[in-house]
């Protein structure tokens, strides 16, 4: 398998020489491969916009308070099989349509982080998510993301690839100075068409973009098209699923099947964004079936077909979901439930320490719950964000990261192994 | 929101109005002038001419050719005051553009009888609704009706099934060899469709059975169904497509209709203003029935509003169903209310209330003291979202001064703000029975109890909130100004919103009258959002769209969907968001398509707007026409000489190294023009 990459990566190369000469990076992947080079580390980040209802995701079925306070929508006690939620550790238990976590979690990859989030109050979406991305709850005037901030760390011919989103926008948590690429399909990501005119084409867009004296604009398509150039070398396409991979249908499982792809050809993916939405049920959430169950089996089906899908390479990759808030402990009068504090952060990969719930948990009674209606936080976001920025990708500097937090690794919740 | 192609899916939705190539040859002549000023370094202030192009640039989705000349000739201040008073310019030509969208003009009721939804659909299929009796309307629920039964009965079998027997993929097989029967047999119908008269061929399709016009459905190969509906009555098409999904003839008359609109109105600003003000109170065509109350949305509460006064906005927006609905007011009852209470109501009532098309809301309980199992079954109580939005994105902004108290109080307040007879497409309507008693506490202030009066209070309340003022005004200098606006300005617009009660189009002149709208600075300033992009290319190329459905595609595959922004906030207009490489990369292919026509259903023809209709034969004068014609002029050297240089390679020109006399490929170099660095600046 490596030796064929190996053999098409310098055949490709070869192949773009005809219009333009050899990109430095290029030659840098194909030699990092030839020599071995290290082993990349990757940190994948999904964000559930909308605010999940993580109390009805992984269901405290310990806590009789739960039941109380969602009479229609709680999800029930373990042991009625698909009509019940699937048990954890005799407290905790993941929504029945979670069941293809559940040998993720058996397998110890699959780590659990209750009661987490952003310790800021506010419950507008816009703001939430424009806190978690920005990495600094309660600062508005952050003017990059996080992700992009934990790449920052100059890398001379560093691939274009090593930031991305999967998706038709740049998100928050990666705009910044390091540079990073967005890209909605990859069978479209470049320019003109398969016509005989496709390269110089592209060629002239290139020439009049690198040298725009339009700051914004200039940056974008300089990375932009090293990245198209790449991606035609490398030909990710040939990359089809895994054995027993299977990606439900939808924008976000194709999301996750594009990136396993990129991945999968050495593309040099560090970090990369992905996100899911319809998570905002104020009305008729539904319990075991409805809106929340049909949401978090796309969910967790792409989760864990990228996981199949990438292999031996899930060694060396971190998998982090998050949400802008929780939702509120009880139900409201809508069987649905409204914008809540504190939610759960799934974290999956090879060096995870899986098979347990992180987080110490607050309790459910009326006196534990934050200002009287929402999940209390125990875990700020920024420490199980931290831990995998510092230990898995080994940039040390988290005050640049998070700036504005103490991230004492002592007090990490050393999910990592 | 995705929208799929659908069956028999039409190219020209109308015919062309003859006078519009009759103003592009005025423009064209008008243009000719500007080519000498092509060259000219940019002077410190701005220009005449240059007031002329930032104007448009900003007041309308983009300048037309020769439009810059029109403008500065007639006088930029004149034209601005022209754009404000938008009902006494003529629009006559958009309106006959749109003349074969019908749902435009309907209300609700009359769309969810004419194109039921699927739960009319489900009522008439159980036998609960009588069938229409109008033949065309009856096409339509028959064909709907069999597909609901067809679905049925699917599902039915899929029940039965195990997924994990071996006879599962049999039946998957089956179901794909059934598929090209269907399409072999629908193939020779649709042959013998074709050799009749367009007439007879509707009336043909009428009298099919609807098993029939399903197989034709699905079997059909795309050319094929553009074929079918050839030369079809806008009416016509309506129907043929209506049998395959009623609601998608709503929801993409009302998406071509915005970017007819955007392209071709008159009423520019307008049209920039129902944009914004849209964007502003933003509802999600996405969520259930907002597919159906979008157009009357649009049409009764933003556009008529677009330039009066904002609390009236604000108030029609409250009461209209589609926000009632999108932000889940309509569902929202008081803990203390009659009818969580079940208290009896003093004369009958509708005992089971159900929600648009036929979602139960609650159900007040039989006795005054329901027991824990019937409590489970009711749905009463408070529901935030709207109350939330209102004050955050709608009025005060994030960071206004209210509380979750406020929240809170503000959502008691709007208790009984509901929908009449959703299900018949009804209006508002103040349910006193859904409605908190008591006084409320909102901002510091006692709202005391007075029924539908709270809410109207509290908007006025917050509509004349200097919060308010100021917030509203930051969004309109961040529109036509900059990312960031100067503080100084928004607070004059601020000062101008309290002072002229909150009257927005006092506000914009403020605006527009402000020496920061007209500082260099602000000049190409903005980086457009992708449907201002794609308008501005549609209207600088002078292309003529005689089917919008592709370029609506195009903005899905952009990130911007036509009224497909899911959460309230709507879409930012800041440059950050649409700079991007996959964005940009679609705007270069965008710009290569619509040059090179490969744009279905938008054809584009360079001698038209070229000065004088005339094609110089070298190059650079070609190159220089273009230029003139798709940036007025204002091209960087850069730009200029890659193109130019570019010109040799005979890939790109369509030129042949023997034949240096052959005039240039328009259509590329315009493609390259419109996807250049420049034009994605307004």
């Amino acid at each position: 398998m490596l030796i064929t990459r190996r053999v098409f990566l310098k055949n490709g190369a070869l192949a773009l020489v005809a219009t333009t000469a050899i990109p430095s990076f290029l030659t840098r992947t194909v030699w990092g491969v030839e020599t071995g080079g290290s082993r990349r580390k990757r940190l994948v980040v999904l964000f559930q916009r909308g605010a999940a209802d993580g109390l009805n995701i992984v269901v405290p079925h310990g806590e009789a308070a739960y039941y109380a306070m969602r009479p229609s929508i709680a999800i029930p006690r373990p042991n009625r099989g698909q009509e019940s939620a699937i048990d954890l550790d005799g407290f905790f238990g993941l929504h029945p349509s979670l069941a293809s976590f559940k040998p993720l979690w058996e397998q110890k990859h699959l780590a659990i982080v209750h009661a987490a989030g952003s310790p800021d109050s506010t419950r507008s979406h816009f703001d939430a998510q424009d806190y978690m991305e920005s990495g600094t709850p309660g600062v508005k005037s952050t003017e990059d993301g996080w992700l992009n901030r934990a790449v920052r760390k100059p890398e001379p011919d560093a691939s274009p690839f090593r930031a991305i989103s999967m998706g038709g926008t740049l998100p928050r948590a990666l705009a910044g100075t390091a540079p990073a690429v967005a890209i909605g399909n990859i069978n479209e990501f470049g320019v003109g068409g398969r016509g005989p005119a496709a390269a110089p084409l592209s060629n002239t867009f290139e020439a009049m973009y690198s040298q725009s004296v339009d700051t914004v604009l200039h940056g974008t398509g300089r990375e932009t098209f090293e990245a198209v150039k790449m991606l035609k070398a490398a030909d990710p396409a040939r990359y089809t699923p895994a054995r027993g991979a299977s990606y439900p249908r939808g924008r976000f499982g194709e999301s996750l099947r594009q990136l396993a792809q990129l991945i999968k050809a050495d593309l040099g993916v560090e970090v990369a964004f992905a996100d899911i939405g319809g998570w905002d049920q104020h009305v008729n959430e539904g319990a075991v079936q409805g809106q929340l169950a049909n949401v978090l089996r796309e969910f967790s089906q792409s989760i864990a077909a990228f996981w199949t899908d990438l292999g031996d390479l899930g060694e060396d990759t971190v998998l982090v979901t998050m949400s802008e808030f929780g939702r509120t402990a009880r139900e409201n009068g809508n069987r649905g439930t409204d914008h809540g504090h504190a939610n759960v952060m799934f974290v999956v990969g090879g060096p995870v320490r899986g098979g347990r719930v992180y987080g110490r948990w607050p309790g459910l009674d009326q006196s534990q719950l934050y200002e009287g209606r929402d999940l209390a936080l125990t875990t700020d976001f920024r420490r199980v964000l931290g831990e995998g920025v510092s230990r898995h990708l080994g940039n040390k500097d988290l005050t640049t990261v998070f700036p504005g937090f103490e991230n004492d690794p002592r007090r990490f919740l050393r999910l990592l192994g | 929101m995705k929208v799929s192609m659908p069956f028999l899916w039409g190219s020209g939705m109308r015919r062309k109005p003859k006078h519009l190539a009759l103003a592009m040859v005025l423009c064209v002549g008008l243009a000719a002038s500007v080519l000498v000023n092509a060259k000219k370094k940019p002077t410190p202030g701005l220009g005449q001419q240059k007031r002329a192009l930032h104007a448009l640039n900003r007041l309308t989705f983009g300048p037309r050719p020769g439009e810059v000349e029109r403008v500065a000739a007639l006088g930029v201040d004149k034209w601005i005051e022209q754009q404000l008073r938008p009902e006494k310019i003529d629009d006559h030509a958009v309106e006959a553009r749109l003349a074969g969208f019908t749902t435009l003009k309907m209300d609700t009721k009359t769309m969810i009888e004419k194109f039921p939804p699927p739960p009319v659909v489900k009522q008439v299929a159980e036998g609960k609704k009588s069938m229409p009796r109008d033949p065309k309307e009856r096409a339509i629920y028959e064909s709907q009706v069999d597909a609901y039964r067809d679905r049925q009965e699917r599902k039915q079998a899929k029940g039965d099934q195990d997924p994990n027997s071996p006879n599962a993929s049999d039946a998957n097989a089956e179901q794909r060899a059934g598929l090209g029967e269907a399409r072999m047999e629908a193939d020779a119908k649709a042959e013998e469709l074709l050799d009749l008269p367009p007439e007879e061929r509707f009336q043909q399709i009428l009298k099919m059975s609807p098993e029939e016009r399903r197989m034709l459905a699905r079997g059909l190969k795309q050319e094929d169904r553009q074929r079918v509906m050839q030369e079809f009555t806008p009416q016509q098409r309506e129907t043929v497509m209506a049998m395959v999904s009623p609601q998608l003839v709503i929801t993409t008359e009302l998406q071509q209709a915005k970017l007819l609109r955007a392209a071709y109105s008159e009423r520019q600003l307008q049209e920039v203003m129902t944009d914004f003000w849209f964007n502003h109170f933003n509802v999600f065509m996405g969520k259930g029935p907002d597919r159906y109350l979008l157009t009357a949305y649009e049409r009764d509460v933003i556009r008529s509003h677009t330039l009066g006064k904002f609390k009236d906005l604000l108030e029609a927006a409250a009461k209209s169903p589609a926000m009632l609905f999108y932000l889940d007011n309509w569902l929202s009852v008081g803990a203390h209310s009659d009818v969580a209470q079940g208290r009896p109501a003093q004369r009958a009532y509708r005992r089971v209330y159900r929600g648009p098309f036929g979602v139960p809301v609650y159900r007040p309980p039989r006795q005054p003291n329901p027991n824990a199992q019937q409590k489970k079954n009711k749905r009463e109580g408070l529901n935030e979202n709207y109350a939330r939005e209102l004050m955050e994105l709608h009025t005060l902004g994030v960071n206004g001064g209210y509380t979750q108290r406020d929240v809170t109080e503000v959502a008691k307040v709007f208790t009984g703000w509901t929908i009449k007879r959703p299900r018949q497409g009804g209006g508002f309507e103040f349910n006193q029975r859904l409605h908190e008693p008591g006084p409320k506490y909102v901002l510091g202030k006692v709202i005391k109890e007075h029924g539908e009066k709270e809410g109207e209070q509290v908007l006025d309340m917050l509509a004349k909130s200097p919060k308010t003022a100021h917030f509203v005004s930051y969004k309109l200098a961040q529109r036509f100004v900059s990312d960031d606006p100067p503080p100084a300005l928004v607070d004059r617009m601020a000062a101008t919103f309290l002072k002229k009660d909150g009257d927005i189009r006092e506000v914009l002149r403020t605006l527009f009258q402000s020496p920061e709208f007209w500082s260099p600075d602000a000049y190409r300033a903005k980086v457009k959002t992708p449907l201002e992009f794609v308008v501005s290319a549609v209207r600088a190329s002078g292309v003529d769209v005689e089917n919008a459905m592709p370029l609506v595609q195009n903005l899905n595959r952009m990130g911007m969907p036509l009224y497909g922004a899911q959460p309230p906030t709507g879409y930012s207009m800041k440059a950050e968001t649409w700079v991007n490489s996959a964005a940009l990369l679609s705007r270069m292919n965008f710009a290569l398509a619509l040059g090179t026509g490969r744009m279905r259903g938008v054809s584009f023809d360079a001698d038209r707007i070229l000065p004088g209709g005339k094609v110089p034969q070298d190059r650079a004068g070609a190159l220089a026409a273009l230029e003139t014609s798709l940036l007025a002029g204002d091209v960087s050297k850069n730009t200029h000489d890659t193109i130019l240089k570019q010109m040799d390679d005979p890939q790109i020109t369509g030129m042949r190294a023997d034949d240096a006399a052959r005039p240039p490929n328009l259509g590329v170099l315009a493609g390259l023009l419109m996807g250049s660095p420049e034009f994605q600046r307004r």
